[in-house]
């Protein structure tokens, strides 16, 4: 239970701040994109852009929903690993093996997340210790799995990832589906609003008799489903799963979030947020590219970036 | 409505609750009062829910009554609205109100423009203007009250429970609260008014119960019993006089503390106020006029937009706590869970916390003086605990507001600030603390006391002032510090 | 508001609780100790304790500037980051004994500028400690990458080398070094008033400047301790491994957090102590060396990582709470 204090009241920019400032970067971007090369404003390039956004797109769908309940999810990563070798490890390039093996992998993100939330709950452990815990173990049983690359994909799997239909990308589209779907479930569902609720004070949901147990499944398991759904494109993408594939994923899964606008302690924010996030991420990792600057210091500059999105707009702090 | 009999409840070390009885019936207001640390709490709890008791039974609405979680308690129509609330504070009024019960349309989802609607009628059915999209961490105290009680009537509760809903409003909103209370009675609902301000209980409950350490004292009809009596039972002896006698104007020396037109934080527009040695000062006013912003302006936890406060022959235009302090300025805030003690730490940690300089030697801490110095503190104000490692968390709230004030009367050696310092707090607590300031100002230390509970204020103060909208709007001594001036000058009716 | 109240003295079996209680992780530690000797009888020779120690050394260097972190409210993602640089700096001179003050003063530097960069982005600019860590983290990743063009080489002067695995009657030199460290860094935190200065601003930043307390200034402080320390960690980490690796300390932002959390710190900040810290790295390397005996294959070794994390956790849950 939280006493409350009385704050200045804030009008709709300095509400919405954060994903001003991110439109503002992408504006930015966009423009110093086009004077840095012509082969930049070009339609090509950005349907390039959208399709190689698929990936972390859907993974930070899941992980904003994690987030919004003041939990993570760190165990994502390792999760991508296992969906995508097990994913081209069943498959191994029959084409009728390759709905079941779907289906096997997202149940399998989904079984994980609802562990996630079970040793959330009952075992009472704060969500960034579980999460690490079953990321480490995920990635393991990847390795115990195979040690390198697993199986195939048959022809036609790279529709997923590089196919387009009314020239647009295949995974762009289901993108953008996706995240309208669960802005549209966050605002108008209960449980959409129980997320909310339990991300501003845990203890107060539990108090008012709002089934947190409830939230916190469905949100990890949905953050599970929406790994290995990542997985999915991802092995549409290279043809094949990688035991060592989803590693980056876990933290690069946050940026977006956060720089969207969905703050770390949970009740605020939202996937519109999450969504900018990730086209910023990887419209600076594109105009980089066109920039030719070597990767090295692209890692440089992708940090600062993230520095600037989130400091410049800082909750109005008061003395006290 | 409500039976309980022979409840125990324990936890470790503790027996919280040992062969509790309580009868509340439909339409009723019955009053639960005793100490801190008499066990209202628990019992609040076990009823609602949250705590499942280790003896005794419960019956509610005629029958047998096991909840296992506060969402149980909550179905079958026991709903609570608990001292320090439970909002969620990003999200809207209307969407508070009816969180649990959202108002759906057709197709099975949430319908956001009849939640506002709705909100907006039930808020003015309440008697209050809030605009029900704000979000509830930017509304006032008081408003969020009216919000729980909002929701309190959403809900259909049967039994309704209220912990020390006048703690943080005061005047009006009181009237308001009241009168919503008797609505609700005449529809038939249990009320459980759990409060320290006896007037309040005489003036709006039937029955009152009276708990002590843990065990149940007595039930009587509010018209078979008077205050005195009521205190004698919680308590447990007779309480003299609660307050200590006031200053002989003689002895109030010079000018300590001078304000000139401070303005902060929006709230405080432009007040001006000076402090004397010995002389105990009250800053009255509504809820909302802006005297903790001044208060904490003068401390400098808050930023002054302008103005200056003059002490010890300086002058600072800025003030932050670390000056304060060093200038002999002590603050114990509003909220002293949240703000004043250092929660996580033990007695002794905290009675020192405003000057460590004293129990520093070389940069490194002399914990054996430290000892002492709590040992000392905690004998002459009498703070029950098991000694100076005493975690304060698990102390009650008249013996954490003892603590708060040892640390700041061994600092300020000017002026003493304190912010409701009786809120919560029981009634031997409270007598202890009206001494200690009394003797703080005898020994030549300027107290200001804010206060919203006028009894405290006319029983304390050498001098009232009034504080509205941001400035001071009159000044009382002596005789004129009546319950009909102060309230005139607070409603801002000219004098007759 | 609290009704509970204060009896007398608690009764024999109570006391008895209260010392389990009390001693919950060292006897978790000791319970740990008996169960891989049981598992493997090597697990206490000369030769394997040794090893545990050369390799808790550096842990327990970052695990200690990690506590002083999270007690801040704050965590510390960018130490493994900081430890790699110091390991490139280690390598990117001659190679020999006359650059080691250089490399020293270099690396340290870096450590204490990271600190300082994190402690004013969280304490100045607000911004969350796991972002703000996380981007220097990413930052340095980039200048290390840029620095070496990807392909690192070099040699880590003898001096550092013979820190890093070097032993003195037996003793290895990380550990002594450690171990001074640990007791300095223990008198700072739990004797000195800038310590109680610390565990007022973590457990409530509000209460801590109504009383005075430049929050920013401790909060700045502990950041730049940490960043130091995993400067140092990552020198004589580096003298350990002997050759340049871009991946050294890999690993350790999670294992210091993971110890820390383990060791009683509380992640809300306000609760924990250095010995706690140190005891939770303990506990960590005797879990990873148990296995390690085992000769599981390494996945399963990660595996069990993972459990053992949560299982503990869990488990300083239940002690708290009972």
């Amino acid at each position: 239970m939280t006493i409350l204090r009385p704050s200045a009241r804030r009008g709709f920019l300095r509400r919405n701040g954060s994903q001003t400032i991110v439109v503002a970067l992408l504006v930015i971007l966009m423009v110093v994109g086009s004077l840095v090369s012509s082969r930049f404003s070009t339609l090509a390039n950005f349907m390039n852009i959208l399709e190689q956004s698929v990936t972390l797109a859907i993974v930070s769908l899941g992980q904003t929903l994690a987030v919004l309940t003041g939990g993570i999810d760190l165990s994502v990563g390792s999760l991508i690993s296992l969906a995508s070798v097990l994913l081209s490890g069943i498959t191994n390039g029959d084409p009728g093996m390759v709905v079941p093996a779907i289906a096997i992998v997202l149940g399998l993100g989904i079984l994980v997340g609802l562990l996630n939330a079970a040793a959330v709950i009952w075992l009472k452990v704060h969500p960034l210790i579980v999460t690490l815990g079953t990321g480490a173990a995920l990635q393991g049983l990847t390795l115990l799995y195979t040690m390198g690359p697993a199986g195939k994909m048959p022809l036609g799997f790279d529709f997923w990832a590089f196919g387009r239909v009314l020239g647009l990308p295949v995974g762009a589209i289901i993108t953008v589906v996706l995240f309208a779907g669960t802005a549209l479930f966050l605002r108008y569902t209960p449980l959409g609003r129980y997320i909310y609720a339990v991300g501003d004070d845990s203890t107060g949901a539990q108090l008012m008799g709002l089934p947190r147990a409830k939230v916190l499944l469905f949100v990890y398991g949905f953050s599970g489903f929406t790994a290995a759904l990542t997985a999915v494109f991802l092995v549409s993408r290279f043809g094949v799963g990688q035991p060592y594939t989803g590693a980056n994923f876990t933290l690069t899964s946050i940026t977006p979030v956060v720089v969207g606008g969905t703050l770390l302690a949970g009740g605020r924010g939202g996937v519109i947020g999450t969504l900018l996030g990730v086209y910023l991420v990887s419209l600076l990792n594109n105009v980089l590219n066109y920039m030719d600057i070597s990767s090295h210091y692209q890692l440089i500059v992708q940090g600062l970036i993230v520095i600037i999105a989130v400091s410049v707009y800082v909750e109005k702090k008061r003395k006290l | 409505m409500l039976t309980l009999s022979n409840v125990s409840k324990s936890f470790p070390g503790v027996k919280a609750l040992s062969g509790m009885q309580l009868d509340v019936r439909a339409g009723e207001i019955h009053a639960l009062v005793g100490e801190n640390g008499a066990g209202k709490s628990t019992l609040t709890k076990i009823i609602a829910g949250v705590y499942q008791p280790d003896e005794g039974q419960m019956e509610f609405d005629g029958e047998i009554a096991h909840w296992a979680t506060p969402g149980a308690a909550k179905v079958a129509g026991i709903h609570v609205i608990y001292q320090e609330f439970v909002l969620f504070p990003h999200m809207t009024v209307a969407e508070n109100i009816f969180i649990g019960h959202e108002r759906r349309n057709a197709l099975g989802l949430v319908d956001h423009r009849q939640t506002r609607r709705d909100a907006t009628e039930l808020l003015h059915r309440l008697g209050v203007d809030i605009d029900p999209d704000r979000r509830v961490v930017d509304l006032s105290v008081a408003d969020q009250q009216m919000v729980e009680i909002a929701k309190a009537m959403v809900h259909r509760a049967k039994l309704l429970i209220l912990d020390e809903p006048t703690a943080v409003i005061s005047g009006k909103e009181v009237e308001l609260l009241f009168q919503r209370l008797q609505a609700l009675k005449a529809d038939g609902v249990a009320i459980i008014y759990i409060s320290h301000r006896l007037e309040e209980i005489f003036e709006i409950c039937d029955r009152v119960t009276v708990l002590k350490d843990g065990q149940f004292v007595a039930s009587h009809s509010t018209a078979e019993v008077d205050r005195d009596r009521l205190v004698a039972l919680m308590v447990g002896r007779d309480m003299k006089e609660l307050f200590p006698p006031k200053a002989d104007p003689a002895a109030i020396g010079a000018v300590v503390l001078e304000a000139r037109n401070i303005r902060a934080a929006g709230r405080v527009n432009g007040a001006s106020i000076s402090l004397r040695a010995g002389e105990v000062t009250a800053l009255a006013g509504m809820v909302g006029s802006g005297r903790t912003e001044l208060a904490l302006a003068l401390f400098g936890g808050l930023e002054m937009t302008s103005g200056e406060v003059v002490i010890g022959g300086q002058s600072f235009r800025q003030m932050t706590p670390a000056r304060a302090i060093e200038q002999g300025i002590g603050l114990l805030t509003e909220d002293r869970k949240g703000q004043g003690l250092a929660i996580l730490l033990d007695v002794a940690s905290n009675i020192t916390a405003a000057n460590l300089d004293e129990i520093s030697r070389w940069g490194l801490l002399d914990r054996s003086r430290e000892d002492t110095i709590a040992r000392g503190e905690i004998t002459s104000y009498q703070i029950a605990c098991r000694g100076p490692q005493n975690p304060v968390v698990t102390m009650s709230g008249g013996n954490q507001q003892k603590v708060l004030v040892s640390r700041w009367a061994r600092t300020c050696r000017k002026v003493l600030i304190l912010d409701e310092p009786t809120r919560g707090v029981d009634v031997g607590a409270k007598a202890e603390i009206y001494r200690i300031m009394r003797e703080m100002a005898a020994k030549g230390v300027a107290v200001l006391m804010i206060s919203s509970e006028l009894p405290e204020v006319i029983g304390m103060a050498d001098r009232v002032l009034v504080m509205r909208e941001g400035t001071i709007g009159g000044e009382l001594t002596g005789a004129e510090i009546t319950e009909e001036h102060i309230m005139r000058v607070v409603t801002h009716q000219n004098a007759a | 508001m609290s009704d509970v109240n204060m009896a007398g003295v608690p009764a024999a079996g109570e006391a008895l609780r209260n010392v389990l209680r009390r001693y919950a992780l060292h006897l978790s530690l000791l319970a740990m100790i008996v169960v891989s000797t049981l598992v493997s009888p090597s697990f206490l020779s000369g030769g394997n304790v040794s090893n545990m120690l050369l390799q808790a050394a550096p842990l327990g260097m970052v695990v200690i500037g990690q506590v002083f972190v999270i007690l801040v409210r704050g965590l510390d993602l960018s130490v493994a980051s900081i430890m790699a640089t110091a390991a490139v700096v280690a390598t990117s001179f001659s190679g020999q004994d006359k650059d080691a003050a250089l490399i020293f003063a270099l690396a340290l530097g870096i450590g204490l500028a990271t600190g300082l960069v994190n402690g004013l982005l969280v304490a100045k600019r607000n911004v969350s400690p796991f972002l703000a860590t996380l981007a220097t983290m990413i930052v340095l990743q980039g200048m290390r990458s840029a620095w070496t063009q990807g392909a690192p080489s070099g040699n880590v002067p003898p001096f550092f080398r013979i820190l890093g695995s070097g032993s003195i009657y037996g003793v290895p030199y990380n550990l002594i070094i450690t171990a001074v460290l640990a007791l300095v860094f223990w008198v700072i935190l739990s004797k000195s008033t800038f310590g109680r200065k610390i565990y007022i601003t973590g457990g409530n930043p509000v209460t801590a400047r109504l009383l005075g307390i430049n929050a920013d200034r401790v909060t700045i402080i502990c950041y730049v301790i940490s960043g130091g320390l995993a400067a140092l960690a990552g020198l004589i980490l580096s003298g350990f491994v002997g050759i340049v690796d871009n991946w050294v300390g890999r690993g350790f932002e999670i294992d210091s957090i993971v110890a820390a959390v383990m060791g009683g710190v509380a992640l809300s900040g306000g609760r924990g102590t250095i010995g706690g810290g140190l005891i939770g790295a303990a506990i960590l390397v005797v879990v990873f060396n148990a296995v390690l005996q085992l000769g599981l294959p390494i996945q399963l070794q990660i595996i069990i990582k993972g459990v053992v994390i949560v299982v503990a956790a869990a488990f300083y849950v239940r002690r708290k709470a009972g």
